[in-house]
């Protein structure tokens, strides 16, 4: 049996498009479209989501795509991927390093004195999760001056530009493994490579860097809550804007091409015995993302020291199986399956229907007989 | 004030495109320009080292525009200027590589470009005074619970 063409959705996906174009505007007359700007400020986990999950770093773009896909994170990354498909790559940079990030918060819950200090930055860790009702009527006025009157009181304490890494101060007591002996080796492209097992170790942290956030925490919970055995300290979690150098063409100097904001989080675990009957020291684990997405980052650090171990001794459970992890942590890859079940399959249905009336038919005359 | 030529391109685009557009191109009329690469925007692989083992790895894309240009004015006088920006406008990164010519080589109309980079230095500064503030106003200062003021206030 084969497939068989047919025609006639042609007016009707056309009569789609315009109803969920009217829907983005049923709010009527008096009200105002979402300005670009605005969704890029105000929605900022919206925004960070999709340049993540769409593994490009356009806020502008990452905001076009949520407005026009009314506010569907798996529809914008899509769309954002879609767009990064038709675009040329001109470079790559050199190898940059995150202790040069221009930090807007900075914690560690393995020691209070850090060098350089905690800093909470923008959270809502402390929060009470109550429902803000005076937002429901807020003011242009009153919101304005909410900007006004933080800019007003800045304190004026003088802070460095950039802060040293808290695992750094841990390897210096060798209490952390080695840094890797591979670290000049070329990094796995995984836009231009497909992931054939096993992969190295950079491909599933490009991987899981555009993986999508529930996606990755579902799987890091698995392990959290017992299929696994991590129970992470976090060394660090930062947030902050990378400087993105590149060299100058002409004078061949590192020239600040722009910078991206971006989150970081180093997970320390139970120590092992190094191989060889070496001293004992912490397990570590790497997670970061474009944007501000602190679950991301957290949950990828658990699937980074997991998967050292599924690597190492293979795995105990599906968070340590890279194969498992990775081939499901893709929010469009994934969305794109569970969305493909709701274009028709006439055919295969009507051969699934024909299949269990012969069954059944004979299934009938078996008793019968 | 004088600001290195690596920091130009910072402090140049803190102010808007069309802004930067209008200055090259008023300056840069009735040379001539030869692009020794065209405006192209694109995109760029930004590769990150890792925390834990210090690996490469490939965090993701970002738009990047470039341009190389050779700008030659009446009298054989001939410089080059370049710019890659991280922006898909490739006649933001013309703009800016006219100007980076024109800061270089001090070309006629220079003192204006250096009057905006400084501008756009003020502007930088103020944007990382305000995330230094996010920093300094939430640093936590730890300490025995009843020994601070702060103690007496909530209880």
């Amino acid at each position: 049996m084969g497939y068989v063409a047919i025609k006639g959705g042609g007016r009707a996906i056309a009569g789609a498009a315009e109803v969920t174009e009217f829907l983005r505007a049923e709010q009527g007359e008096g009200s105002e479209p979402l300005e670009i700007a605005t969704i890029v400020h105000q929605l900022r986990h919206l925004v960070s989501r999709v340049v993540s999950e769409g593994g490009v770093y356009h806020p502008e773009f990452a905001a076009l795509s949520i407005k026009q896909s009314l506010g569907d994170t798996l529809e914008a990354a899509f769309a954002l991927r879609a767009w990064r498909s038709t675009q040329p790559r001109l470079l790559e940079t050199p190898l940059l390093d995150t202790a040069n990030m221009r930090l807007i918060r900075r914690i560690s819950s393995a020691f209070k004195d850090i060098p350089g200090g905690q800093m909470l930055g923008p959270t809502p860790d402390y929060a009470l999760r109550l429902l803000r009702m005076e937002l429901i009527d807020e003011s242009p006025e009153s919101f304005r001056a909410v900007a006004r009157r933080w800019l007003a009181e800045l304190p004026e304490e003088r802070l460095p530009d950039s802060f040293p890494k808290v695992l750094d101060a841990l390897r210096e007591e060798g209490l952390l493994p080695p840094v890797s002996e591979h670290r000049a080796s070329v990094a796995f492209d995984i836009t231009r490579e497909p992931l054939v097992f096993p992969v190295p170790r950079c491909a599933a942290l490009s991987t899981m860097a555009r993986g999508e956030t529930g996606s990755l925490l579902g799987i890091a919970y698995s392990n959290m809550r017992g299929y696994g055995d991590v129970h992470p300290t976090v060394a660090e979690l930062r947030v902050g804007y990378l400087p993105v150098l590149l060299p100058h063409p002409v004078t061949g100097e590192l020239i600040e091409a722009g910078e991206v904001l971006l989150t970081e989080c180093e997970v320390v675990a139970m120590y092992d015995a190094a191989e060889g009957g070496g001293k004992p020291v912490f397990t570590v684990g790497y997670g970061a993302c474009f944007g501000h997405n602190e679950v991301k980052a957290i949950s990828m650090a658990i699937l980074d020291r997991a998967l050292q171990k599924g690597m190492r001794d293979g795995p105990d459970n599906p968070s340590e199986d890279p194969e498992f992890v990775l081939l499901h942590v893709d929010g469009v890859d994934s969305m794109g399956f569970a969305t493909h079940y709701k274009m028709p399959h006439y055919v295969t249905f009507q051969s699934d229907m024909d299949r269990l009336r012969t069954t059944q038919r004979k299934s009938r005359a078996k008793e019968s007989a | 004030m004088h600001i290195p030529r690596k920091d130009w391109l910072r402090v140049l685009t803190a102010h808007p495109v069309a802004a930067l557009a209008e200055l090259s191109g008023r300056l840069a009329a009735g040379w001539t320009l030869t692009y020794l690469a065209l405006p192209q925007a694109g995109l760029g692989l930004l590769k990150l080292r890792d925390g834990a083992f210090h690996e490469p790895y490939y965090l993701g894309e970002f738009p990047i525009a470039c341009c190389r240009v050779r700008v030659q004015l009446p009298g054989d006088v001939a410089v080059e200027g370049a710019a890659q920006v991280m922006a898909d406008a490739p006649a933001l990164a013309q703009a800016l590589a006219v100007l980076d010519a024109i800061l270089a080589a001090r070309l006629p109309g220079w003192q204006e470009v250096a009057a905006l980079a400084n501008e756009g230095a003020s502007k930088r500064a103020e944007e990382d005074r305000r995330r230094r503030a996010m920093l300094a106003g939430t640093r936590v200062d730890f300490a025995l619970l009843g020994a601070t003021e702060e103690d007496e206030d909530e209880y």
